[in-house]
């Protein structure tokens, strides 16, 4: 006597928009008739924080989780209690997905898992059962995207490394670092988030042997409020661009698809940032790094 | 029945037979001179080829081999115009799978092999220390670590690489395609690794197959998805009729790819799933070719690039076929761009470390640039442009002999020679720090070849820059190795003075290098071959001085004797006339031939002296001295001398000589048909089998007899007598016995047939004084009575017994006195004869009474028949003994079997129209009984 709940979405890609209507079936397996008090199937959706213990206060301390902020959250009835027979059932449902009218913020959040923000939406099924019998559960994520606007005129940067900027720009310097001459292209600073971030760059000039050229993804993500707030950089993805002495003066193709999930339009709420950053590194032979760091705005753009 | 039957011959009166006959200018067997040429040769054997591929059932190795292939293309449809590049590559697949090989020790990194110490690979990457030690604990504990095991050999290497392809399939038979995707990542990482570089090129094939596997599985999936089990070519692919599910899994793939962290995996993976991008949108295919030709640029490793470069050509033309070209195209031109990398400070000390030479490194990259500039080739319209483009690239830059290189081998022959003035100008100006300057120059060489003879080539100029680069060169091996396509370059298109200068250079060289040219023998070896194959009139090179002694440069005898059956072998397979009529070219040719014959001992197998014999039986058969006869017997003497141990050759020489004391005049005197047969007398005893010698003096007695030197027949012919009992039953031929028993009836019959017309020595006091002591040495020879040999030669010899008490024999030859004339018909000869006969009759009752002993009386009923027939024939009927014999014999014959046989009842019919007494007498005593 077993029986088992799923839910199964009309859209195998799981991603909806604001307004759209969540439409899928609830299927109920089972190897005898099951008897229950009620199928209700709820939607939520919430940003949960986290504050780095890096950042928080010693009256933080003992909790350094902030409350969840509530998106969304609504429930119907699929069935009232009685019977279901054995074998498949399927039960399907409909909901529309509208956020709270008093919601903080614009509306829906996009779907997004950082390490301190994470915004989640969940669609859950519960049967509740006679006394003997434990209530079945299931669950199932589902992801929210903004409507894609235009797309952003793109804002191209360009830059050039050489020993002496780094020591303008006041990083710390070794005292016999390699000559080198550096050029990197970012296409556009504003990226579309479907779009591979595309830029090239160049070793004009290098020394010492390069051992590797690196693309990183970093978020800022910053929680809390103007008393006291965290700030902090993670890496996404790390994408090796140049692999070895590459060839000197030639363009060399930047190309990053960024990962579903992991980023999202850049965000800015009262109790909460998500930005992102570019950062490209060169690191010689000798496992010394060279960096340069390009802040990038993440759009949901065609 | 009475024991003894006097037999008495009847003479035939003037019996003469009007046999139909016609007038002919040419002996019906005279040998006809098939001169077979090596074209001709050719063909024959593949239109035997072409008739007999039908039947011919295919090695079962290769026959998978094929199958492998055709599945692989399997979908690709053949037009006339396109490159089936799949296949193409395919063929160029297995030859750097055998080329690129090494003794070195192989390394192989992989979480999912079994054994290996337990390593981490320390990646390249800025996480700070503390994570990641974290990590590296976390690794410890992972059951996929990753673990390194070294110390592999080549073969052990490649098990392992089939094991990880086998491990692909296995883990995506069970669902674990993740695990699947790790596998083929991690086996694109070994791709980076350039230790044990000799290897390299056989690495990436065998790695780059187990990808193409990957994508097919990933792809054949993801078809299934969307289509279920319809066959669907991807060209029909609509990525609109995809459902989303599937569209949803590719995508998910290619997200997945794409954060592969390091980027030589990563761009593999992305090729071996580039078919699948047709899922989601077919356009994004070709733009994505085109930035994967973009991004190969951040590999540093030229070794590594060009051969990822490789990968996404073929992928491409898997795809596209004949479209794909133009990304041959881009992938050359960017690997141009990158083409001082190659000889990068940083990678000399590589190939240095791993002791490899500097045209080893760089034959690395040579199947990589062929295959490019194959499909290069391939797309562009005119070549010539093309080529003039490249050779103005090879002398602007740096470092040109590998680009010169793989141009000169990829492009067509005509193209080459039209620009090669130029480009042994580009050579020449180069050839101080060449490397690879004998391939460049010997494939220079091998197109020139090519070179049709209107082609107004400048010939001469070209052949000497080209000698005199290569005198220039330090090694041996080159200069062996440039000279073999430009000796045959020289031996198409230039004169034989100019090859003859060649040939001494390359001897003053040879010497002037100051190694042992035992060394170089193989290479001298084939330079002569490609010589001999190409030289217009084979006949030439024996008219240069340099030529003999190049051939034996080396001067092990071993060596000499490959060299000299290889001149030999092409120059019969090639000389065009039927004889040798040039006294230096007899002379050379008898040099090799004496070199050849020196070669052979006591343990030369039997097969290596049947070449050897057959190709001094050519040169023997082919000399001719015309009408000088005594030269031509000059020159067999000397032969014998010099080929005294092949027995073939002296048989050979026997038939020539006689064949020549039959060619010979009378006219002359008879000198030359006497030492022609004392020749033939002398050598034969020198032989081995009996049988071969029985047969020689037959034909030496025939000969004589026929040139009317009958002291030496008779000599042949009583030797032959003497040597009949040491014939064995058996002789070894191709290694098996066979019986000696036809032959030996064949050979005695002949034997007999010419004693009837030998005349007999009237010195020696007995008549018929050879086939008396033929009679004696029949008795003496202990044969079985019942051996059909024994009594079919009774038979014959009483055949010739009967024919001999004629008064005029069948046959004779001029100038001979046979016996009938010598005696005419004297009353104690036929006496003689008669008394042979009677004898013989009785031996043959005897024969007929042991056959019935031993129940053979099949045979007991034919010879009964035989000698009966005889009698009736040849016997005088008019004597009772005879008669009653022949009654006798008919008895006998119808007690065994009844006269319905077919024979017998032949005999009684032809018995039933003879009209004379005696016989209508023994018809009717034959009815009686």
């Amino acid at each position: 006597m077993s029986a088992s709940l799923t839910i199964n979405l009309k859209r195998a890609s799981k991603v909806y928009h604001e307004g759209e209507i969540i439409a899928g079936v609830v299927v109920v397996d089972t190897s005898t008739d099951l008897r229950h008090e009620g199928l209700t199937l709820t939607m939520e959706g919430s940003v949960n924080l986290q504050l780095s213990s890096k950042n928080t206060g010693i009256f933080d301390a003992f909790s350094n989780s902030i409350r969840p902020i509530n998106l969304i959250n609504t429930a119907i009835e699929l069935a009232s209690a009685g019977k279901i027979p054995v074998g498949v059932t399927e039960i399907p449902f409909e909901m529309p997905l509208v956020s709270r009218p008093n919601a903080v913020g614009p509306g829906l959040l996009e779907t997004y898992h950082g390490v301190f923000v994470n915004v989640m939406y969940t669609l859950k099924c519960g049967m509740k059962r006679s006394f003997l019998n434990k209530p079945l559960n299931t669950s199932c994520q589902f992801f929210v995207q903004y409507k894609p606007q235009e797309r952003a005129p793109p804002k191209p940067v360009r830059c050039e490394i050489t020993p002496a900027t780094l020591r303008a720009a006041g990083g710390g310097t070794r005292a016999n670092m390699p000559a080198f001459q550096l050029y990197a292209e970012v296409d556009s600073t504003v990226c579309a988030l479907d779009a591979p971030l595309t830029g090239k760059i160049r070793v004009d000039e290098c020394s010492a042997p390069i051992k590797s050229i690196e693309l990183q993804l970093v978020r800022l993500e910053t929680c809390g409020h103007s008393e006291g707030y965290s700030k902090d950089a993670t890496e996404i993805q790390n994408i090796q661009v140049g692999e070895g002495d590459v060839c000197r003066g030639r363009d060399i193709p930047l190309h990053m698809v960024l990962p579903r999930l992991f980023t999202c339009p850049t965000t800015a709420t009262p109790h909460f940032k998500i930005e992102f950053e570019l950062n490209i590194a060169v690191i010689f032979e000798d496992d010394y790094l060279v960096t340069e760091n390009f802040p990038i705005l993440l759009l949901r753009s065609r | 029945m009475p024991v003894y039957y006097k037999w008495t011959s009847v003479p035939k009166q003037k019996e003469r037979h009007d046999y139909p006959s016609l007038d002919i200018s040419n002996h019906p067997l005279k040998v006809e001179v098939l001169n077979m040429k090596l074209g001709a040769n050719k063909s024959f054997i593949e239109s035997l080829q072409k008739w007999s591929s039908p039947f011919e059932e295919l090695d079962p190795l290769l026959r998978f081999e094929q199958l492998n292939v055709e599945n692989d293309i399997g979908p690709v449809e053949n037009n006339e115009n396109t490159i089936n590049y799949p296949k193409v590559w395919n063929a160029k697949r297995t030859g750097i799978l055998n080329k690129y090989t090494t003794g070195e020790k192989l390394t192989i990194v992989s979480s999912f092999l079994p054994g290996g110490e337990k390593t981490l690979l320390r990646q390249v990457s800025n996480l700070n220390e503390k994570v990641k030690h974290r990590l590296e604990q976390l690794d410890d504990f992972d059951e996929s670590s990753v673990r390194k095991t070294m110390g592999l050999s080549q073969q052990e290497f490649v098990t392992k690489i089939h094991m990880l392809d086998d491990e692909i399939k296995k883990a995506w038979d069970t669902e674990q395609r993740v695990k699947a995707f790790k596998i083929a990542i991690q086996c694109s990482k070994l791709l980076s690794d350039i230790n044990v570089m000799q290897f390299y090129p056989s690495k990436f094939v065998l790695i780059s197959d187990v990808l193409r596997n990957f994508g097919a599985l990933v792809y054949d999936r993801l078809k299934k998805k969307s289509f279920g089990n319809a066959d669907i070519k991807l060209q029909d692919i609509d990525s609109s009729t995809v459902p989303e599910s599937a569209r949803e899994t590719c995508q998910n793939w290619m997200f997945k790819m794409a954060s592969i962290r390091e980027l030589l995996p990563r761009l593999y993976m992305e090729m071996s799933l580039l078919k699948c991008y047709a899922f989601i949108s077919k356009s994004e295919i070709k733009p994505t070719i085109e930035r994967l030709t973009r991004m190969i640029r951040g590999i540093g490793n030229p070794l590594v690039a060009i051969y990822v470069r490789v990968y996404l050509c073929n992928v491409a033309s898997n795809l596209f076929g004949k479209e794909s070209e133009c990304y041959f195209n881009d992938n050359l031109k960017e690997f141009l761009e990158e083409y001082q990398q190659i000889f990068s400070q940083n990678m000399a000390k590589k190939f240095g470390t791993q002791l490899l030479t500097a045209d080893q490194y760089l034959s690395l990259y040579i199947p990589a640039i062929d295959w490019l500039l194959y499909g290069t080739l391939n797309y562009t319209e005119c070549k010539h442009t093309l080529l003039e483009d490249m050779l103005q690239k090879c002398e602007t830059t740096e470092n040109s002999e590998l680009l010169l290189c793989c141009c000169v081998c990829a492009f067509d022959s005509t193209n080459v020679i039209k620009k090669s003035t130029a480009l042994l100008e580009i050579i020449r100006n180069q050839s101080d720090h060449m490397v690879l300057l004998s391939q460049v120059l010997a494939s220079v060489g091998e197109h020139l070849c090519h070179a049709e003879n209107y082609c107004q080539l400048p010939s001469e100029a070209l052949s000497q820059i080209s000698w005199k680069i290569a005198t220039n060169m330090k090694s041996t091996a080159s200069f062996l190795q440039v000279l073999e396509p430009w000796l045959q370059f020289a031996c198409t298109q230039l004169s034989t003075q100019h090859i003859n200068m060649i040939l001494r250079g390359t001897i003053r060289y040879m010497i002037k290098c100051g190694k042992p040219a035992e060394d170089y023998c193989l290479q001298i070896h084939s330079v002569i071959k490609r010589m001999l194959k190409s030289i217009p009139d084979v006949e030439e090179v024996f008219l240069m001085d340099a030529f003999m002694p190049l051939v034996e440069l080396v001067q092990s005898s071993n060596a000499r004797t490959i060299m000299a059956k290889t001149v030999l072998t092409i120059f019969f397979e090639r000389y065009n006339s039927v004889q040798i009529e040039d006294h230096i070219v007899i002379s050379s040719l008898m040099r090799l031939c004496c070199i050849l014959h020196d070669s052979i001992n006591a343990v030369t197998v039997e097969d290596e002296n049947k070449a050897c014999a057959e190709l001094i039986n050519k040169f023997i058969h082919a000399v001719s001295y015309q009408d000088d006869l005594e030269q031509q017997l000059n020159f067999y003497v000397e032969c014998r001398s010099a080929f005294i141990k092949l027995d073939a050759v002296l048989i050979a020489l026997v038939h020539a000589v006689n064949a020549l004391a039959a060619r010979a005049d009378m006219s002359q005197g008879r000198w030359l048909q006497r030492a022609c047969a004392a020749y033939c007398f002398v050598t034969v005893p020198s032989l081995q089998c009996p049988l071969t010698k029985a047969q020689l003096y037959l034909l030496g007695g025939q000969v004589a007899l026929l040139n009317c030197c009958i002291g030496q027949a008779e000599t042949n012919l009583k030797t032959l007598v003497g040597l009949i009992p040491e014939i064995p039953q058996f002789v070894q031929e191709d290694g098996q016995n066979k019986p000696t028993h036809d032959k030996v009836v064949g050979l005695l019959s002949n034997f007999l047939s010419t004693l009837l017309i030998l005349p007999d020595n009237m010195d020696s006091n007995s008549k018929a004084y050879i086939l008396s002591g033929f009679i004696k040495t029949m008795e003496r020879i202990h044969w079985r009575k019942t051996d059909p040999l024994y009594y079919t030669l009774l038979l014959r010899t009483l055949d010739l017994l009967c024919q001999m008490t004629q008064e005029t024999y069948a046959y004779h030859i001029d100038g001979v006195l046979s016996n009938d004339e010598l005696y005419g018909s004297e009353e104690e000869f036929i006496e003689t004869i008669e008394n042979h006969a009677t004898n013989i009759c009785q031996e043959l009752l005897v024969v007929l009474k042991s056959l019935g002993d031993a129940k053979e009386t099949k045979k007991q009923y034919n010879l009964a028949l035989e000698l009966f027939w005889r009698i009736v024939r040849r016997g005088k009927l008019q004597e009772t003994s005879m008669t009653s014999l022949a009654t006798n014999l008919w008895a006998l014959a119808q007690k065994i079997q009844d006269s319905n046989n077919k024979f017998a009842r032949a005999l009684l019919s032809v018995l039933e129209k003879d009209q004379s007494a005696a016989c209508r007498r023994l018809l009717d005593k034959i009815n009686l009984c």
